[in-house]
């Protein structure tokens, strides 16, 4: 089981309670001499940016002076070997999949137990990717042109991204609900390679430039 | 014999069908000059002879009778038939007694004068008439058609009728023969019953043109009118001979519905009917003098009806097509009048269909703002208080732990909420259940629980929000149930459709429990949550549950009442 380097990482998150929750939850996977580096806003993260450069990052989506996914998006073309996770909470999927598009390759919900977000770090570290169904319902969506939000028609060049059949059969069985496991014996696949394609999944969701990450997001109405 | 001219030989000899000769002496001062010899009136066909040569002759001089008596005669004389002094004009006039047979006044002189006079009287008594025929047939025929087209108005029917009668009856002044019919009888006799339709069908035209229906009468001047045509088409030998009576009363007939309608046009006010009364006045008159001319009260030559007779046709048909055009011009404002109505209509129609829509809309709103707020407190709301209530009132020296479980019960019904609210409705159950089993196969395995799940036919089965909900929070209350006090290291989820019903089963291998006392036990609290539940889908559910054998909970939903 290949395993990727997750230390520096950097958590933006102006909520002091759920900063303290991640931190506890990297320490716990990454061991105590982590380097975790702490920021509370888009400014501040983006400078602690500049000056180091970070394996994981985890943003919080609403920070007081903007919007997570903006971060996400300048990591993206600034530090494009960072793995940028989004932090989302309740009705997330809209704040995921702008994250997504700008780069992220993973997210977090709020409102999981610890043990499940200890999961998702964990997949992480594997170099693979957590995904739910309703993620994958709105990637399919997406991808067969049925996606019933506003961006096509605003974004005229958003690009529909070309998924391979494997990627598409992993998606469906995923939006059904079936866990990796499952999805593993009944592709013939790796339970890991699962994460992998999602990975795939989402690079090809990810918009290459910043001007585009920041139209994206401004489409989403993430950006105010 | 002498007779003066016009003679009417039926005086003399009431009985005398056949010929009579009438000889006349012309004077001619010099033979050099032609002369003019005009016959003003010949009944009925006639032979003329000058000097014993013949100068005229009819086609046909015995029955059935050529009918020369409508137009005036004109012979223009010369050497050498015409002799200076003394010449003598045999006139051979076959006639019946009974249509006044005889000759009328003979002129003779210059030629010019004579034939200027016999075009005068050519003019007036026959052409007059050809042009009333034709225009009688013509207006006829219009108004025909009109009534044709417009069956309910049947002003314009009578009135067509009554003119093409009159035109019918215009072709006794013009006809030269007596075709179609065998004989002078015949011909006449016919000529009668035309008059009387023609009274009868000009009586009701005037009831009608009042907006007037009188069954009684009409049915008596339509019987009369046929009794006419029997009586002249079975026995024209005596209806033509004594026509006086029929035309007497037809007559009758006449006069008595003129002045009626007269003095009913004056009263009425209307406009078009006293125009059309006044047109009228005009062949009263006249018809006065012709029927005194006809019975020979009066010595005239003139049925003065064919000169006054275009007049009032032309003025009849002005009435009806003013009246005509006044209806159209109703029909143009009625026309007016309901597209303003039909527009209002449409305003009114669309602003409450608004109305009707923005109260729907707000109903609707309404309604779904009401399931919210009972979904929330259905759940939510109950976790909520209990909550406070175990941080205000702690039970034990647990701590926090028992706040923080509630705390996450709220959590989880508000997934559930935002699963089943936020989401498009779109989505059948299976769809629906994805996110439900992901979450829960993470939760359970991460506590090393296997989860295994097994769902038959659940595409295309659609629940409403309300239902899925339900549903939702009775699978997640049996699945915390077994989370938290089974102990169990696999539970089985199936849901299947079979027989119009949903079959869920939640079974694991836990320890067991005896349900009596589960029931017991802190009230009871998860089991009464899961019976509300089933309640509110309709449902029945079963807990098959023993100390040491696992528990399995059944549940089934009847989905008639679910897809409703």
């Amino acid at each position: 089981m290949t395993s990727i380097e997750l230390s520096p990482a950097l958590i933006v998150e102006d909520d002091p309670a759920t900063r303290r929750r991640l931190h506890t939850l990297l320490v716990g996977l990454l061991g105590a001499d982590a380097v975790i580096a702490m920021a509370d806003s888009v400014a501040s993260a983006m400078a602690t940016a500049r000056k180091e450069s970070f394996a994981l990052a985890l943003i919080d989506v609403g920070l007081p002076d903007g919007n997570g996914v903006d971060v996400i998006a300048w990591l993206h073309v600034h530090a494009p070997d960072t793995v940028s996770v989004v932090i989302s909470t309740w009705g997330h999927e809209d704040t995921v999949l702008a994250a997504l598009r700008s780069g992220a390759t993973g997210y977090l919900l709020k409102e999981s137990e610890d043990i499940e977000l200890g999961l998702s770090l964990k997949s992480l570290r594997r170099g693979g990717a957590p995904i739910d169904p309703v993620i994958a319902r709105r990637i399919l969506a997406q991808v067969s042109g049925t996606e019933p939000m506003a961006e096509t028609a605003t974004v005229p060049a958003s690009p529909t991204p070309q998924l391979s059949e494997r990627e598409l059969e992993i998606l469906h069985l995923v939006a059904r609900g079936y866990s990796n496991p499952e999805i593993a014996a009944m592709t013939g696949l790796s339970r890991f390679t699962i994460e992998d394609h999602t990975k795939k999944i989402y690079r090809k969701l990810a918009v290459n430039s910043r001007m585009a990450a920041v139209f994206e997001a401004n489409s989403l109405g993430l950006l105010k | 014999m002498p007779v003066s001219l016009l003679d009417d030989w039926s005086k003399r000899w009431p009985t005398h069908d056949g010929v009579v000769w009438y000889r006349l002496h012309m004077n001619v001062r010099n033979a050099n000059q032609p002369i003019g010899l005009l016959l003003d009136y010949v009944c009925l066909a006639d032979a003329v002879y000058v000097n014993g040569s013949l100068v005229h002759r009819d086609p046909s001089l015995t029955e059935p009778l050529s009918r020369s008596w409508v137009a005036p005669q004109y012979f223009l004389l010369d050497k050498p038939l015409l002799q200076s002094g003394d010449n003598i004009v045999l006139i051979r006039v076959s006639g019946l007694a009974a249509y006044q047979p005889g000759l009328g006044t003979v002129r003779y002189g210059d030629p010019q004068a004579a034939y200027s006079e016999y075009r005068k009287a050519w003019l007036v008594r026959y052409q007059l008439r050809f042009f009333d025929f034709a225009i009688s047939a013509v207006l006829g025929g219009v108004f025909l058609m009109m009534w044709l087209f417009r069956r309910k108005d049947t002003t314009y029917g009578w009135y067509a009728l009554n003119v093409l009668i009159g035109a019918v009856f215009e072709w006794n002044y013009i006809a030269s023969d007596v075709w179609p019919f065998s004989g002078t009888d015949g011909f006449e006799a016919f000529n009668v019953a035309v008059y009387v339709a023609y009274v009868c069908s000009f009586a009701v035209f005037l009831l009608r043109y009042c907006e007037r229906r009188w069954p009684r009468l009409e049915r008596i001047l339509f019987v009369l009118s046929l009794l006419a045509f029997a009586c002249a088409l079975c026995a024209p030998g005596w209806v033509g001979p004594s026509r006086g009576p029929w035309i007497a009363v037809a007559s009758l007939i006449y006069y008595i519905a003129l002045p009626t309608f007269m003095i009913h046009a004056w009263r009425s006010r209307k406009t078009d009917q006293r125009v059309l009364a006044l047109c009228l006045i005009i062949p009263m008159v006249a018809s006065v003098h012709d029927i005194l001319l006809f019975y020979e009260l009066v010595h005239d030559r003139t049925y003065l009806l064919a000169l006054t007779a275009p007049f009032t046709l032309v003025g009849m048909g002005f009435v009806l097509a003013y009246r005509f055009s006044a209806a159209m011009r109703r029909v143009d404002g009625f026309n007016t009048e309901l597209q303003t109505k039909v527009d209002a209509a449409t305003t009114e129609l669309s602003t409450s269909l608004e109305r009707e829509h923005t109260l729907a809309l707000a109903t609707t709103r309404m309604s779904e703002r009401l399931n919210l707020v009972r979904d929330l407190h259905d759940g939510f709301g109950g976790s909520l208080v209990s909550a406070i209530a175990a941080l205000e009132h702690p039970a034990s020296e647990q701590g926090a732990k028992p706040t923080i479980e509630t705390l996450k019960e709220l959590r989880d019904d508000l997934r559930l909420v935002i699963d089943t609210t936020a989401q498009d409705h779109s989505r059948d159950l299976a769809e629906l259940l994805g996110p439900f089993r992901y979450r829960w196969t993470r939760r359970l395995d991460a506590i090393d629980i296997e989860a295994r799940w097994q769902f038959e036919s659940l595409e295309g089965l659609h629940l409403s929000a309300a239902q899925q909900l339900d549903l939702l929070r009775f699978l997640q209350e049996a699945l915390t149930n077994v989370m938290k006090h089974s102990g169990a290291t696999c539970v089985d989820v199936t849901m299947r459709v079979a027989e119009e019903n949903l079959h869920v089963t939640v079974q694991d291998n836990g320890r067991g429990f005896d349900p009596v006392i589960a029931r017991a036990n802190a009230g009871g609290a998860g089991l009464n949550s899961l019976n509300a539940r089933a309640h509110r889908l309709n449902g029945a559910w079963v807990l098959d549950a023993e100390p040491g054998t696992g528990a399995t909970l059944k549940l089934i939903i009847p989905l008639i009442t679910a897809a409703s």
